[in-house]
């Protein structure tokens, strides 16, 4: 008798507990509607690419020495380097240079290695295309140079989230000048500078 | 003839077609499933005739009951059961067929005989005259067809609780569980092995 | 009592104005409430979708339709028309017959059903007796319909979401029915106008969601459940079942189902509304105040207003459902099919039942409130 009772009370315990729970998942739902929109409107607005991204392959034909580093510390040996020896001059004559980015992961080998750097990383992403064969860029293609996001008038440029300054969480209506939070490459390379001739000092 | 009764001779005939077209379906169909479907549209046309009559709750209890409850069992029967069986000749067909005509026309001849003999003629308490049809109902339940209604109220509950200790795999003794192999023929492929489990499970609690 | 607007009367009077006959003009009347109510009830659509839509995506903090007009007000008619525009598939080996039939089936009863949704004394297609009864048992051809469309389209995650779509329903009818008993009960009638009429009078206080706490839970969660609607959108889950029996279609089949299952969600609100939320009924008794201040209840003006009045309140309390459905759905996860049940058979039955007791002893002990 008294089992039956308890196994009610506990069962509707259970039940206003649940109950309680959707009233608290719905106030947090709620509260979600009055922030503002987090989403970046994407052919409108692009975020800046931060300075290390990896995006499309540079490549600047005349420095190229086609030495071939770039194939071999390539994880699939991915540019093709076409060139011939001119015997006149005793030297690697570049004909042709090419990388396929519908196959190139974007580890940065190459550029990490090129000795002439003559390949660098840029920060275009848009490679989207109707024939996976027009991901296949020569040197020409390689050649160009991608358009930057704050300097295309159709865009709004807006700053990644690491890129706001301290407390702010909304890159829509920064102040001009807004920098954000922490020491910039620049600062700690002045810092580093002038901490530079004390050290000097002190090992004399 | 004013506008109500064209529209009600409209849609006696419509109603019609449509319950005789598909009750012949029902029984003319080689798929089972079609027959399935079209035995809904039976139960919606004569749901549409008990509209004409003025009986709208039985009209509206008819949709739900026949159409939203049996009609529904029904293709759940025919979905979730995929026996799958060759016809083989039976031996005397011939006389089967000729029973089963015999059968049917003499519940045809029953039916007509009835139709033909009943005065149909309409009194005073015609369903057009009953102002809420719900209250006439439940007076008549509760007074001059209190038995059948018990009745069928009793056997309900009796099918209620048949289901329930059917469901209910614990109440049925341990004997039935392990012929598994008649079992199976009624159930699906990959169930079997969960009664096995079930049964076993069983054992160290009784 | 005052019987309000009587549009049909002072329409028929017109046209008999101008010299037609009183069976033509009735003629002309008569499809004018139905074309009302398709119209009424597609455009009221639209509006859901586009709420659906935009609450969503305040709920996860995006912007949601933006540029098709303004605040993407439009973006359902776009998506409406490309769905009209689109080729219309059967797959090869469907039956065509039934794979057509599917749609149709689930979507009509839905159509019909706004028969019996009042929006004012007067305001309804036809105030039937059998009024909210209707509504369950069309609702209940609603898995007809839905077992056609997962059967014939000849794919296992369709029969699948088919076969769940129907026990869903079937199961969730029965709470559903047992909680509008009881409302029955107290009002004494299946009309929804009488039962809109048995809550007015008190204002706010005289709403049924105060006599029957536990049964609009009940309704609401087997509304939601007879909608499928996220907690309980197993038929159409699509980790598990793809689109469910929708996911063979394509084009105006696929809007029918679109519209269907938005039509049904529109028409839950619109009769939670009615059953608990006092129908057409404003916070305050508009009638009694009018009297005290002396205005004669047969004013034209205050006619007038109080039907507007109430077509906006019912919109309004149904609109306000809609949102706590959308919340809902990003708020609570999808229950398992074994839970659904579950929940459908031992939890809201035996819950409901009892529901149905207590009013009916609280209307035998408090005829008063309860309405004897």
């Amino acid at each position: 008798m008294f089992k039956i009772l308890k196994q009610v009370q506990d069962y509707a315990q259970e039940s206003w507990q649940a109950a309680k729970y959707i009233g608290q998942g719905l106030s947090v739902t709620f509260d979600h509607m009055q922030r503002r929109p987090v989403t970046v409107q994407y052919p409108y607005e692009k975020l800046v690419p931060s300075e290390r991204y990896r995006g499309r392959i540079h490549y600047e034909f005349d420095k190229c020495i086609a030495c071939e580093v770039c194939v071999r510390v390539c994880p699939i040996n991915l540019p093709v380097v076409d060139w011939e020896f001119d015997k006149k001059a005793k030297k690697k004559k570049l004909n042709h240079y090419s990388i396929d980015f519908g196959v190139c992961i974007f580890c940065g080998n190459c550029v990490e290695y090129c000795p002439t750097n003559c390949l660098s990383m840029t920060e275009e992403y848009e490679l989207a295309s109707y024939d996976r064969h027009e991901l296949n860029y020569d040197s020409v293609a390689l050649g160009r140079l991608p358009y930057k996001v704050t300097q295309d008038p159709m865009v709004t440029p807006l700053k990644e989230f690491a890129y706001l300054p301290k407390g702010e969480v909304e890159p829509h209506g920064l102040a001009k000048g807004a920098q954000r939070a922490g020491k910039r490459p620049e600062d700690i390379l002045q810092e580093i500078e002038a901490a530079k001739p004390k050290e000097e000092a002190k090992a004399e | 003839m004013n506008l109500a009764e064209g529209v009600q001779i409209v849609s006696f005939g419509i109603l019609g077609v449509m319950m005789i077209g598909t009750a012949l379906g029902v029984v003319l169909l080689p798929k089972i499933v079609h027959s399935a479907f079209l035995l809904a549209g039976v139960f919606i046309s004569i749901s549409g005739l008990y509209i004409l009559l003025n009986a709208d709750f039985v009209a509206a209890a008819q949709i739900l009951v026949y159409v939203g409850a049996v009609n529904v069992l029904i293709l759940f029967a025919i979905m979730l059961v995929n026996k799958q069986e060759d016809y083989a000749k039976l031996p005397g067909r011939l006389i089967r067929k000729v029973a089963t005509a015999v059968v049917c026309f003499g519940l045809f001849a029953l039916l007509g005989t009835m139709v033909l003999v009943t005065p149909w003629s309409l009194d005073s308490t015609s369903p057009a005259v009953v102002e809420n049809t719900v209250i006439a109902l439940g007076e008549h339940f509760f007074s001059d067809y209190l038995l059948p209604f018990e009745l069928a109220s009793v056997l309900l509950l009796m099918a209620m609780v048949g289901a329930i200790i059917l469901a209910r795999r614990d109440l049925i003794p341990e004997s039935l569980a392990t012929v598994d192999t008649i079992s199976t023929s009624l159930t699906l492929p990959e169930r079997p092995r969960e009664l096995a489990t079930l049964s076993s499970d069983n054992e160290p609690q009784n | 009592m005052n019987s309000g607007i009587d549009l049909q009367g002072s329409f028929v009077q017109t046209l008999q104005d101008f010299g037609l006959s009183i069976g033509l003009a009735k003629a002309i009347w008569l499809p004018l409430p139905m074309l009302l109510m398709i119209i009424g009830a597609t455009v009221g659509v639209l509006v859901v979708v586009w709420l659906e839509r935009k609450i969503s995506a305040a709920a996860q903090q995006r912007i949601g339709p933006e540029y098709a007009g303004p605040l993407g007000v439009l973006q359902p008619v776009a998506d409406g028309i490309k769905l009209v525009f689109k080729e219309d598939v059967i797959p090869a080996k469907a039956d065509p017959w039934l794979f057509t039939m599917g749609p149709v089936l689930v979507v009509v009863p839905v159509f019909l059903s706004y028969l019996i949704v009042p929006f004012g004394q007067n305001l309804v297609v036809t105030d039937l007796n059998v009024g909210i009864f209707l509504w369950i048992s069309l609702s209940s051809i609603a898995p007809i319909g839905l077992l056609m469309a997962g059967y014939a389209s000849n794919n296992k995650y369709s029969l699948l979401g088919g076969l769940r779509a129907a026990a869903q329903s079937i199961s969730y009818e029965i709470p559903l029915a047992l909680s509008v008993l009881a409302i029955v009960m107290m009002s004494n009638s299946l009309s929804t106008v009488d039962i809109v009429q048995q809550q007015s009078g008190y204002g706010i206080l005289g709403w049924n969601i105060w006599r029957q706490p536990v049964g609009f839970l009940i309704f609401w969660i087997a509304a939601l459940a007879e909608c499928e609607r996220l907690p309980f959108d197993l038929p159409e889950a699509e980790e598990e079942l793809v689109a469910g029996y929708q996911t063979e279609y394509a084009g105006m089949k696929f809007a029918l189902f679109y519209l269907g299952s938005y039509v049904n969600l529109v028409l839950s609100a619109l009769v939670f509304a009615v059953l608990y939320l006092g129908g057409w009924e404003f916070f305050i008794p508009l009638d009694h105040l009018a009297g005290w201040i002396g205005v004669p209840e047969t004013t034209p003006w205050l006619q007038v207003l109080t039907a507007s009045l109430g077509i906006i309140m019912t919109l309004v309390k149904a609109y306000f459902l809609v949102f706590i459905a959308v919340l809902l759905r990003w708020t609570v996860p999808r229950v398992r099919i074994d839970q659904l049940l579950d929940l459908g058979w031992k939890f809201l039955l035996p819950v409901s039942l009892a529901n149905l007791l207590i009013t009916a002893a609280l209307k035998l002990s408090f005829p008063i409130a309860f309405g004897g």
